[in-house]
């Protein structure tokens, strides 16, 4: 299940079977990242939705131009591993349940699994400390 | 000892030896997870953007719909920024 969005980029969500050669991520770690994605999604009703890749500069403004895409109560998680650097953006409906507090200290720990490689783990701990920040819907 | 006696114990072993040793510490990671991030090396992957499964998002639209055709441009209100 994938498609090609206006930015090129991969739209996707699931594991896409076995590893493709132009994924950064195996089946085991995509699965990973589904799962935290959906299960985080479910329990707060908050949208949730990564973006792995490469950010224009200035890098913030880029990340708040791809969450213009979606909706107010949406949650966009953009990584860039080559510049090594994060964004959590948050909507009029999503800032409420998240505040910008509950969003640097999920940053804090995504940042703390990445400088140690772990791409997969720092995504999913985000997106669990940000669902859990934001509580039942 | 000849020639080639000399040269495969005084080249042959070492070089055996080094090779069952890089296998043993390379071999696993590069099969196992040719893919993997390390911090510093460049980033050659296309971008890609996850959503969660539609499945889960009983009273909301997928935001694939919504990244694929977009409308009306939605604010961002806040967040966080990290470096590593």
């Amino acid at each position: 299940m994938s498609g090609e969005t206006a930015t090129g980029s991969q739209l996707q969500h699931g594991p896409m079977g076995a590893q493709r050669p132009g994924s950064p991520f195996n089946s085991r770690q995509l699965t990973r990242l589904d799962e935290a994605l959906t299960l985080s999604s479910k329990e707060s009703g908050l949208t949730f939705s990564v973006y792995v890749g490469e950010l224009d500069a200035p890098t913030r403004g880029h990340a708040e131009t791809l969450f213009e895409r979606l909706a107010d109560s949406s949650v966009l998680l953009a990584v860039s591993p080559g510049q090594r650097v994060l964004h959590i953006v948050t909507g009029s409906e999503s800032a409420k349940r998240l505040p910008n507090r509950a969003c640097a200290l999920a940053a804090l720990a995504m940042r703390a699994a990445f400088v140690t490689g772990d791409l997969t783990g720092g995504i999913v701990i985000g997106l669990r400390m940000l669902a859990d920040a934001a509580g039942n819907a | 000892m000849s020639v080639v006696e000399t040269v495969l114990v005084f080249a042959g072993i070492p070089l055996a030896i080094t090779l069952i040793l890089a296998v043993g510490v390379f071999g696993r990671s590069a099969t196992h997870q040719p893919n993997r991030y390390r911090p510093g090396r460049p980033w050659t992957f296309a971008p890609a953007w996850y959503v969660p499964h539609p499945d889960a998002l009983a009273h909301t639209e997928s935001p694939r719909v919504a990244i694929e055709g977009s409308t009306t441009p939605t604010a961002a209100i806040g967040g966080a920024s990290g470096e590593w």
